[in-house]
């Protein structure tokens, strides 16, 4: 494929964008120091122009004012000249590359938190308190509403002077301009609210005051979106309005269309399209204000594939893709495509582990790619071959920080050899991609696949390494990572050892079928608990999930959890809170579960023929302690080095003493039950100087 | 009795020679005129023979010497001979008797020689013609064993009225023997037609720049000739064995069937349906008239398997070369298939001892199928309609031409009117691979300070595509139209990174008017780095080789810049059995992947394999057509580089303030020195 039309440039306002791909604005969570663009944000973007995006716009709501506050996310804060120079830095490091740089500008009004930092008084066209956030808002007064429009065009000098090529103004996500625009939210009787004129008047007004500071020499976008999906909300047909309006001043640039409104979690979870979603669900709504408008317009949301955003592109729907998830999961995207590698590309499988870290205010991390965000501390994404000796790495265990940790060795140019007792690779994350709308996570052991046989990794599936078959290998390290087994022994009164209770690898894996009656008790309450439920349910189960914890999937991030709860409501199942499993027994061909009230103590019962117990995962630590005192470190980690990202110490033991034994590791759930994420970082940050 | 027969042997062997000249020159004739200047031409052929050709056979150590002797002494011992025996000179005394003598040594030089000649043959290896030419030695061996018995009466040796008449008779019978090979065999088309066609050959050669002169070093004359389009009683190209130049024809018959060509041509060691010394035969088979039965080398492979059969294709001087697809039952002289099959890597041109222009005639005998016949094969009418079209072979939107820069600000020449360098891009600015080649390129030109502009979308495709497969109305159109768009700026030099728009920037489009200083980009990097312009790291990586590109090796000779290039770097070259002017061709050139006749190996498998023979883990290349052959080979166990990406990649990215002082420093040196 050749992707003529991906790989075309593109003019937008004064500014020659050199491809079609855009990583649209997202926070980032990595502006410190009182939203300062610093060393990890430069890098960050530096590695996504590097690997030859054309556009990033950064920044993901970043504030006007100073009443809008910064730090839950730490977006980027361009209330103060201090910013300057921090942009500076990050222009020349994007430019150098040939990348271009924009910074989405906002006030994000009501869609905040006022419980921090300068504990202020959150904005809003009429007081309307915003449900994702249980955020209470003051009315905006007449004052403020000036007072801000001038910070808008402040902050867009500020972008200016600080060499950034453009900026885009947010009236997404039920942001300031839009809390104006949205009859849902703006009640005002005043001239800022009411007819359409009136409604519109605040972004403007914005508008008109950030151009003639800029002057025209400076790209200026607006990003809306396509239909905000509320009843009393605005519609497709309202949106195309308003888009048309905004363009017919000339002063807009370029749009940028999300489909979705976010002010409710279920809303919220179509902005950010996780893996149950099809394949760009809200292309056609930004197609539609293409039609209306004059200037390119940009669209994001489950584009993660080059050859489908050669066809969204080819087609004319829009002029260029936001595929941000996919360059957080490979930044060298486009080179990749360049270098004739599309099967290369690590493609985002749409977990959403970085924008649910993101809406909890922890710094954006890809569940697969432990070098994104981790550029400024020296974490590679591409891995240079060894200078040194080769050596003998052989890894035990086929899950994600066992093929990460093979990957890496022989990237560095070992002979790595990985050990799988499944006829397949995967480890947990193949039992996850069995629930109904979750294959897609089956994405990440795709791609090891691919790679480890790339690189020649000798990979004996099916066959579990034991003390002798490791010892004959003579390896220079030793990797284990053999995950572990579901703890259903923790509590005697479950009944595992007499086989009352399953676990729910034993239904996802195949191993026990379905029950028609089941109870799922699910005391960790992330992913593993609902997609047990959802599958159970799918089957035709009726299912009720009983957790513990304050509601079922509570650990499950703000993006994922509603298309779980769609799924389970839609299914009638019914999902219960605050009660502990106490104790499972039998009666006749019935199983009775004793639940226990985590508040009162009371007990109740259900009759069911099938329980299904979510108890997390008990580390697989028996060959590790077989061969601890073999190796020449007794399996220790150096913590330090580890941290600081440097070579183990114990390294330079290998060539300092020839036959002396063998290093051991241990990553991952064989430690300790972590995610995908802890064992592919401690993988990397371990091989990646062998 | 043999001095009365002798001279009637050797005088009746003159005349029968004569007339066979005089027939053999009628059938050069039928070809189109060519004028040369007859006494010149003549004047220049002992040192073309003595010098160029000599060059070329001296390759062949063996057969070289076993020439000289065998030749040097067929010359000297024919020449004797006529005094000697022919007009009788050997029977008088004093100067006679030194005649005889040196007859003697003459004669024995050839037999020696001729012993040589028969060893080769025994067993002749594959690329040899069999057939007439496993009679040579012994042809050889009587001349020379005969005139020596012969003479040695002469010189007192052995008495004057030696043996009987039976004798005589018999050792006539052998010379008869000899002469009738060496001297009427010359020119009635034996082996040893070879000698005189050959010489007239290199007298009347089409490309007397070829040669080497006094004055200077050995010339080079690479460019394909331009057909004059306005002339309407020219023919489109080479339909018919006349439509040949006269002095085409006489090449063709001067060949001596070695297979030198055969063991170098890519397309034949592939399994493709041709070999450039059987072609070379089918013209001479088209010029006389018949059937190729009598061939007895190695024929055309069979994409089946095999070799294709002798004695299914003939020809005549007037009839098609190629069958018309819906006559003759499908055959004629040759197949298109044969002519289809040239990568136009000229490895036949250059090995030939008898300085045949074989891609000179292929290409002749495309311009007809194309132009006149319109049947280019396969992808080949698309691709000549996508230059029509959009002037670049893969029919991209030729606005889209310079897209890969738009991060690159790249100078253009509409804007800044002049530059020290043109930068020319070439249609790899439409390929993802070519780009980065083109990027390191830049890179490298930046760090060197260079004062460059390139021309963006208002360059065009420089025809070399099209010229190859035929189409040279399309060649002339684009060459004009990119010599007009060149003829609006002022530069001192043109570099690219392309050998194909190198070759005929530099060497084609002269003959339209378009001349230009042009370097290949590894002669300019060479010259930066010479000129303390780069500085460059060491090289951390493995083993590598370096693949030559025809085009800019045998075409243009630069067989040392990406080697000084390579050596800057660091890198000990492992070079292949198969390099500089023996490389082996990508099999990308001449349009080749695009009429793609099928065959039993892919030439790009057969040169990564050359490459893996080195052990090298890199082959680096300096041409877009060979990256993306050698790339395109499955399993290849070696990294496929441009030259100008190792060089960006070993750039020492120090500030501009430090390359000034640096340069500096540089010229105090040069003062103190």
């Amino acid at each position: 494929m050749a992707f003529d039309a991906l790989l075309e440039p593109i003019q937008i306002g004064k500014q020659t964008i050199r491809n079609r791909v855009v990583s649209t604005a997202h926070a980032e969570v990595h502006a410190t120091d009182g939203g300062m663009t610093t060393a990890r944000y430069v890098k960050y973007y530096e590695e996504k122009a590097k690997g030859g995006c054309g556009l990033s716009i950064c920044g993901g709501s970043s504030v006007v004012s100073i009443d809008s506050p910064q730090g839950w996310w730490s977006s980027v804060n361009l209330s103060t000249d201090r910013i300057i120079p921090h942009f500076q830095n990050l222009a020349d490091a994007v430019h150098k590359h040939g990348g271009k740089i924009m910074i989405q500008i906002t006030h994000m009004g009501r869609r905040s938190r006022w419980d921090g930092y300068d504990w202020p008084v959150l904005l809003s066209p009429s007081g309307i308190r915003e449900p994702v956030h249980r955020s209470t808002c003051k009315t905006i007064e007449e004052e403020e509403i000036w007072r801000i429009i001038k910070d808008f065009a402040q902050a867009a000098r500020r972008a200016k002077e600080g060499g950034l090529d453009g900026v885009e103004l947010s009236a997404v996500h039920q942001h300031l301009i839009d809390q104006f625009w949205s009859p849902r939210v703006n009640k005002r009787t005043d001239q800022w609210g009411g007819s359409f004129e009136n409604r519109m008047r605040f972004g403007m007004e914005v508008l008109k005051a950030v151009r003639a500071e800029v002057g025209d020499d400076f790209v200026v976008g607006l990003r809306i979106c396509g239909d905000e999906f509320h009843p009393d909300g605005l519609t497709h047909e309202d949106m195309k309005q308003i888009a048309a309006y905004y363009d017919a001043t000339g002063q807009v640039d370029f749009f940028g269309v999300i489909g979705s409104g976010s002010d409710t979690h279920n809303s919220l979870a179509n902005v950010i399209p996780n893996m149950a979603y099809p394949p760009e669900p809200f292309l056609h709504l930004a197609a539609g204000i293409k039609e209306v408008v004059s200037v390119p317009v940009i669209h994001a949301q489950n584009i993660k594939d080059p050859n489908q955003a050669e066809r969204i592109l080819a087609g004319g729907y829009v002029d260029m893709v936001g595929m941000t998830r996919a360059h957080i999961a490979d930044p060298h995207l486009i080179a990749k495509v360049k270098m004739g590698q599309v099967d290369r590309i690590k493609q985002c499988v749409g977990a959403n582990y970085c924008i649910d870290r993101q809406y909890q205010g922890l710094d954006v991390l890809c569940i697969q790619n432990a070098a994104t965000s981790r550029e400024y501390m020296g974490l590679p994404h591409i891995i240079e071959k060894s200078q040194g000796p080769k050596r003998k790495v052989v890894v035990v265990g086929g899950g994600p920080g066992g093929m990460e940790a093979a990957r890496v060795a022989a990237e560095r140019g070992h002979d790595a050899t990985l050990f799988e007792a499944e006829e397949q690779l995967g480890g947990q994350i193949t039992i996850a991609a069995k629930a109904p709308q979750r294959d897609q996570i089956a994405g990440i052991t795709r791609w090891y696949q691919l790679e480890l046989t790339r690189l020649g990794v000798d990979q004996r599936l099916g066959t579990r390494a034991d003390e002798a078959t490791i010892r004959d290998l003579r390896p220079d390290i030793l990797i284990l990572a053999t995950g572990g087994q579901p703890f259903l022994s923790q509590v005697a009164e479950w009944g595992a050892a007499e086989g009352l209770i399953v676990s729910s690898w034993d239904i996802l894996g195949g191993k026990v079928a379905p029950g028609k009656n089941v109870l799922v008790y699910d005391t960790i309450c992330e992913f593993s608990g609902v997609s047990v439920t959802d599958y159970l349910a799918d089957k035709g189960a009726k299912v009720e999930i009983v957790t513990d914890d304050v509601k079922p999937g509570a650990a499950v991030g703000g993006t994922n959890f509603p298309t779980f709860y769609r799924s389970l409501y839609d299914k009638e199942v019914i999902m219960t809170s605050d009660l502990a499993l106490h104790k499972v027994y039998r009666e006749g061909d019935a199983l009775v579960a004793v639940l226990e009230n985590e508040y009162t103590g009371a007990q109740e019962e259900r009759v069911v023929d099938q329980v299904v117990v979510e108890n997390g995962v008990r580390p697989d630590e028996a060959l590790y302690y077989a061969l601890k005192d073999q190796s020449r470190n007794h399996g220790q980690v150096d913590l330090e080095a580890l941290y600081a990202i440097q070579p183990q110490p114990c390294l330079a033991s290998l060539d300092e003493e020839q036959g002396g034994g063998f290093l051991l590791f241990r990553l991952g759930d064989c430690t300790a039950p972590r995610n995908i994420h802890a064992a592919i970082y401690d993988a990397l940050r371990l091989c990646k100087d062998f | 009795m043999l001095d009365i027969l002798l001279p009637i042997l050797i005088f009746s062997a003159l005349a029968l020679a004569a007339i066979g000249a005089l027939r053999r020159v009628r059938l050069w004739r039928q070809g189109r005129p060519s004028p040369v200047p007859i006494a010149k031409s003549l004047a220049a052929m002992p040192r073309r023979y003595l010098v160029d050709l000599h060059h070329v056979v001296a390759r062949d150590k063996y057969i070289s010497n076993t020439h000289v002797a065998t030749a040097g002494g067929f010359v000297a011992a024919a020449v004797l001979m006529i005094l000697v025996h022919g007009l009788g000179l050997g029977a008088s005394e004093g100067l006679g008797g030194v005649l005889g003598w040196l007859l003697l040594v003459a004669s024995a030089c050839m037999f020696v020689g001729s012993l040589f000649v028969a060893k080769r043959r025994r067993p002749p290896p594959p690329r040899l013609s069999k057939g007439p030419w496993m009679r040579l030695p012994k042809s050889l061996m009587a001349f020379s064993l005969g005139v020596f018995v012969i003479t040695l009466p002469s010189v007192g040796v052995l008495p004057a009225d030696l043996g009987s008449w039976v004798l005589a008779l018999v050792l006539a019978g052998i010379v008869a023997w000899g002469l009738a090979e060496m001297v009427f065999g010359m020119t009635w088309g034996g082996p040893m037609k070879h000698a005189f066609a050959g010489a007239l050959h290199l007298a009347f050669h089409r490309r007397p720049e070829r040669f080497s002169t006094q004055e200077g070093g050995p010339g080079r004359s690479t460019g394909l000739k331009a057909l004059d389009l306005d002339d309407e009683r020219a023919p489109l190209g080479v339909g018919a064995p006349r439509d040949f130049t006269w002095n085409q024809l006489l090449g063709f018959d001067a060949c001596v069937q070695c297979g030198r060509c055969e063991a170098a041509c890519p397309a034949f060691a592939a399994g493709q349906p041709l070999n450039p010394k059987k072609l070379i035969q089918d013209m001479v088979v088209g010029m006389v008239g018949g059937s190729d039965a009598h061939y007895a080398g190695s024929p055309y492979p069979a994409p089946e398997g095999g070799y294709k059969p002798v004695g299914e294709h003939g020809g005549d001087p007037h009839g098609p070369i190629v069958a018309h697809p819906f006559a003759n039952g499908g055959t004629a002289l040759v197949d298109a298939e044969t002519l289809w099959s040239c990568t136009t890597c000229r490895a036949c041109v250059e090995e030939c001892p008898m300085m045949i222009e074989h891609v000179d005639a292929i290409v002749d005998m495309r311009r007809f199928l194309t132009l006149e016949r319109g049947n280019t094969p396969n992808k080949g009418g698309e691709v000549l309609d996508n230059l029509i079209a959009t002037d670049n072979p893969g029919g991209f939107d030729p606005g889209s031409r310079f897209n890969w820069a738009a991060d690159q600000n790249l100078p253009l020449m509409a804007d800044r009117q002049e530059a020290d360098v043109l930068l020319w891009l070439g249609d790899g600015a439409f390929d993802m691979r070519n780009q980065r080649t083109l990027r390191a390129l830049v890179k490298v030109l930046r760090a060197a300070e260079v004062d460059f502009a390139v021309l963006g979308n208002e360059e065009r495709d420089s025809g070399d595509v099209a010229r190859r497969l035929g189409d040279e109305a399309t060649f002339q159109s684009l060459a004009r139209r990119n010599i007009a768009t060149l003829s609006r700026y002022r530069f001192t030099h043109i570099v690219t990174c392309d050998p194909h728009s190198f070759h005929v920037l530099k060497n084609e489009y002269g003959a339209l008017g378009g001349h230009y200083s042009v370097f290949h980009h590894s002669t300019y990097i060479a010259e930066l780095f010479d000129s303390g312009r780069l500085n460059l790291k060491a090289w951390k990586g493995g083993s590598v080789t370096y693949h030559d590109p025809c085009y800019l090796g045998r075409y243009n000779g630069e067989y040392e810049a990406p080697r000084r290039v390579l050596q800057a770097l660091g890198i000990e070259v492992k070079e292949m059995a198969r390099s500089g002017y023996r490389s082996r061709c990508c099999g990308g050139g001449g349009g080749a992947p695009i009429t793609d006749v099928p065959g039993k190996r892919r030439i790009p498998d057969m040169r990564m394999e050359d490459v893996n023979e080195t052990g090298a883990e890199l082959v680096a290349v300096g041409c877009p057509q060979c990256t993306a052959m050698l790339e395109g080979v499955v399993n290849a166990s070696a990294e496929v580089r441009d030259i100008a990406e190792l060089v960006a990649e070993a750039l020492n990215e120090d500030s501009a303030q430090d390359r000034a002082s640096r340069r500096a420093q540089q010229s105090e040196e040069a003062l103190v020195s």
